[in-house]
Order: C-alpha cells, then structure tokens, then sequence
C-alpha cells in the first residue's frame, strides 16, 4: 500500500493554516497505516471538534466526525458493534481531555481497544486561542490574558494510573518515532493513547512572539529528546512508550 | 404464554423482538429496569453500562453506525444530556431508539414521582431544526408493540426515535402475551462502517463534504430530511379514538394520564395519540369536528394542549396534573370546573 492511497485527495486542501504541526502528524499516520497495509475495509477513523477533528474527513476510509468531546464514546460503540474493525481516534487535547476528558478515564479504565493520536497544541486554535487544559503554566491566551494560573493536565498520569496500559509521547518533530509509535499503537491490542506534541501558530504561537511555524517546530526539537531507558514514566520533555500488560508489576 | 410483566421490561423485551444488538445505558430510576433487564445477555448483544449518558447514547451512535440496531434508555435528567447526540443522530442520519421514561423536572425534581413534563422536550430538546419521530405507549403490552416499532421507525427514517413513557407505565405490571402480538421488522437501509469511503458528520455536508457557507444548500438539505421524516412518519400513524355519540367533549390524553380517564367513555370522547410527534393533525381534527369542547389531560403546564390548540387553531382546554400524582377523582372535579 502507499500513504496516497489513504488520503481523501479530492479534499486536499486541508483546513488548517500554512505552518499548523496537525498536517504532519496526519501525513505520519497515513505512512504507518501504509506500513502496515491495513485495508479501508478493516478500519475507520473517528474525531470529535477542532481542528484535528476536521482529521477524519480527509482518510480515504470510513470515517465519522462526531460532537465535542465525544470521538472515544462513538469510537467504543462501533468497535464493540464490530471487533473486527481497527477503529483510530484523531482529535486534538481540548476534544479529548478537556470537554470529553470524562470519557478518556473510563474508555482507558476499560482498556476497550482503540489508538487515539491526540494532537497536543496547548490551546483551543480553532475558537481563536482560548486556554486548553494543557496549556502550560503562566502562558497568556485569549481566556488567561494575565498568564494561566493553573498546570497542565497530566495525560499520562491518567492514562498509566490503569494497572494495564499502553500510552506514547511524539512530537511533531521526531518523525521516525512518531510513525513508529502509531504503528504500535494502531497494533496494541487495548487502549493506546499517544499525545503527539503540536503546535498552533496561528492563534497562539504569534502572541507568544514566534514568528512562524517552523520555530515553533524548532523547538519542540530543542524541548524534546527520546527517553533512554525502558522503565519508568516519561519526563515532561521525554518522548517514548509507557507500557503495562498488567500482569508484570 | 401470559406473563406478568413491567413496562419497562416490555420495552426491553420489544427491543431485542426488534432486532436489538447493542445497548449503552447509565442507571437511573425509573428507567434502570430496562437496563436491568438487558444486562448480561452478551454475547448475543453488546452492553455497556457506560460512564455517563452522554457515553451511552454516544455509543450507540457508532454501533448503529457500525451495522446494529441499537439502544438507549433514561429518565428527564438524563434526557437532558443526550439531546447533544439526538441532534448528532439527526444531522448524520443514524437510526437509534432513546428511550425517555418521565420523571418530575426540572433538574431532580421531585425523585422518581412519575410526570409527563418532557414533551415539548422531545420535539424541540436539541439545538436546531428537526423533525423527531416520538411513541408514547399507554400500556405494558403497548410497551412491547411500540419499542418494536419505534425501531421500526428509526430504520425506516434513519433517525433517532424516541419511546416516551412516564414512570407510572414503565412501573406498571400487567398481564399480558406478547407472542399474539404481530408485528414487521425493518431492516437496515444503508451499509455499516468500513464498506466504503464515506463521511458521516454533525456537520451540514453534501456527499461527506462539508457546505458549512451554503444558505442554498442547507435549505435544500433541510426540505429532503423534513420530507424524509414526514413520509416515514405516516407509516406510524398509532392512536386511538372512542367516539361517544352523546357527548360534545373530546378529552385527549396519553399514556398513563389515558388509562386513568379511560373509565369516563361512558361520559366523553377519548382519544389517545400514540404518535405524539409528528403530531397526527388530520386525525385530532377529524376527532374535534365532532366535538364542541376539546380538553387535554396531561401531567404537565399544557404542553400537548399548546400542540392540539396549533393544530386546531381554536381554544383547547386542559387540565394539567401537576406535581407527581393522578386521581381520576380529581380529573372528574377538575372536568367539572371547565
């Protein structure tokens, strides 16, 4: 299979703005799912609102873009109507962990078997630039104009607080970990939730003073690095796969 | 064979008639026998008992969407919360069943004394325009036959349908056989997720593409979905009517409100609308033709009456039983006052 093949090229332009991290991150999936040769047939992809949400709509397959909030409870109906079917979830943190975080403990408490690639830009972009549950401290958007008061949602802390898990960090800039954690992902029999590091230009990124996308693509690469070692959590600037089988300690 | 049985697991028992494969529900009086009654059946449905109601009827969206006929049940205070997805099984098309079993609102209200407060709710409960499909059954054996053909209607409109009962049907026990009870099934009318390259979406779309600018289109849109609800509809046109030739009063009423006026065809008209929406117009005005006085019992400030005084475009008069409870006594006393 190529990646083409899993594009909806009569779509093609996406709506996201020039120098937006959601196009690479959708190109890598395409590439794994390529990878892997996974036919329309046995997949289907789901987002909620956003602008990763609009996501779905460009994969050449079956695809669903549901209210806010509400791609994981969509996304286990169809897998437990259809086992059979891959089912990925492409939304951004606002969607997944901010208005439909309810549902994000509970489709993880039950391990039901979804990859869910949450695009992590630290913002609502596409309402203009409002905080997101993980925007990090301090930082001024629309809705903290004196700097937000509160930390950042810890998603892997929820994710791994199951005694059986599978849960990624990416970032947009580390491609080659990126398409191989979706790989994993889309193969982890259970719940896999990857938090893929983005950015928005548009409607944060220049109120923070950077000038184009690619600085900010720059210094996820400063920011971030691989973790080393297999064990244990990831550092809040590690990228890497934390794992339980939930038989092992 | 006879068996004494609830409302609420006739629903249930209509529902897997019906064809019912998956089911998502959160418990809530009075409507957790429901769920009761279909948990524990897997493999041969899918159930979950999902983390909130927006979960549950979320779910069954992309069950439905995946190839079952699927399910969820509630009371008022969860109603609440699924008209997000009711608007989303609207505008993406998906046929599913919600059922809504009355509780005293708003908010909790008064738990669980039954009411009949959420009909306007079923019309017009979600943001937006659409045309709803809403079964109200009045009896325990009409529990069963409607659930069936409110799956009946969901596929054949592919749309959300919604079983209305109040707590004192769902709670009712009767004797009844179900097996003498005839009934057609629907079957689905479009092909499940992952046999081709469609996009289903809560966005105004033509053919998976989004048209979110398009007056023109949303205009052409709506009349389709508007003509499509109504043409579906009018396979269900369920309602009784008692004519009482020396009465001049028709009293219009449903579900358990029904049953309790039912002793007074002796006196008046009754008639009952099993399909409460799209309200059965030519049928209430060929009734009050016949009638000097119209008047609509029901547990509520007057929600139907406003719909039969549209219709009508004359005065209705009501009496509306507020707060939990009926007495057929005081119906009478209230009849008299009028």
């Amino acid at each position: 299979m190529n990646y083409k093949d899993y594009i909806k090229w009569e779509r093609m332009p996406t709506t996201w703005c020039p120098g937006c991290a959601i196009g690479t991150i959708f190109k890598q999936t395409t590439f794994a799912l390529a990878e892997m040769g996974l036919a329309a047939e046995d997949m289907t992809v789901v987002s909620g609102i956003g602008c990763s949400g609009r996501a779905a709509g460009y994969f050449n397959v079956d695809s669903v873009h549901v209210t806010h909030g509400r791609a994981l409870p969509v996304a286990e109906g169809i897998k437990r109507a259809n086992p059979k079917l891959k089912v990925i979830v492409f939304s951004g943190d606002g969607d997944l962990v901010g208005i439909g975080g309810n549902h994000l403990l509970h489709a993880a408490r039950r391990d039901v078997d979804l990859a869910v690639i949450c695009v992590n830009n630290g913002i609502y972009g596409m309402t203009g630039g409002q905080m997101a549950p993980t925007t990090p401290t301090g930082e001024k958007t629309l809705t903290s104009p004196h700097g937000t008061a509160y930390a950042p949602l810890n998603i892997q802390g929820i994710v791994t607080s199951n005694r059986r898990h599978w849960f990624a960090r990416a970032s947009t800039f580390h491609i080659v970990h990126l398409k191989k954690v979706i790989r994993e992902a889309v193969e982890h029999p259970g719940f896999a939730f990857i938090e893929v590091m983005g950015f928005c230009i548009e409607n944060y990124g220049r109120r923070l003073g950077f000038k184009s996308g690619h600085e900010m693509l720059a210094k996820l690469k400063s920011d971030y690095t691989l973790k080393a070692g297999p064990d244990g959590l990831l550092g809040d600037h590690e990228l890497g796969v934390v794992k339980n089988d939930g038989q092992s300690g | 064979m006879k068996s004494l049985i609830m409302g609420n697991e006739a629903v249930a028992c209509g529902a897997l008639k019906a064809g019912l494969t998956f089911f998502a529900a959160y418990p809530i009086t009075p409507a957790s026998e429901i769920m009761h009654e279909l948990a524990g059946r897997e493999p041969e449905i899918a159930f979950v008992h999902a983390e909130d109601e927006i979960a549950s009827i979320h779910m069954a969206i992309g069950a439905s969407l995946a190839g079952r006929k699927a399910m969820t049940s509630t009371s008022g205070p969860g109603m609440s919360l699924k008209q997000e997805g009711i608007g989303l099984a609207h505008m993406m098309e998906v046929p599913l069943v919600v059922v809504n079993v009355q509780r005293v609102g708003p908010s909790t209200g008064m738990p669980t004394l039954p009411a009949q407060g959420d009909i306007l709710q079923a019309a017009h409960g979600s943001h937006g325009d659409y045309v709803p499909i809403v079964l109200y059954p009045s009896s325990v054996e009409e529990c069963y036959r409607y659930a069936i053909e409110a799956f009946n209607a969901a596929e054949e409109s592919r749309s959300p349908v919604i079983l209305l009962l109040d707590g004192y049907i769902a709670h009712l026990q009767e004797t009844v056989d179900l097996d003498t009870v005839a009934f057609d099934l629907k079957s689905r009318t479009f092909a499940p997720l992952g046999r081709g390259r469609r996009h289903f979406t809560g966005l105004l779309a033509r053919d998976g593409v989004p048209r979110t600018k398009d007056t023109a289109y949303y205009r052409e849109w709506y009349a389709r979905v508007k003509t499509k609800m109504l043409e579906a509809a009018a396979h269900y046109r369920f309602f009784d009517y008692l004519k009482n030739p020396a009465s001049d009063t028709l009293i219009i009423a449903y579900g358990i409100t029904y049953r309790v006026v039912s002793p007074l065809r002796g006196s008046f008209s009754l008639f009952k609308p099993v399909r409460m929406f799209p309200v059965l117009e030519d049928e209430i005005r060929a009734a009050a033709a016949e009638h000097d006085k119209i008047v609509v019992v029901e547990m509520n400030d007057g929600q139907y009456r406003g719909e039969v005084q549209k219709v009508l475009r004359r005065e209705v008069l009501g009496v509306s039983l507020l707060g939990g409870t009926i007495s057929l006594k005081e119906i009478q006393e209230r009849l008299r006052e009028l």
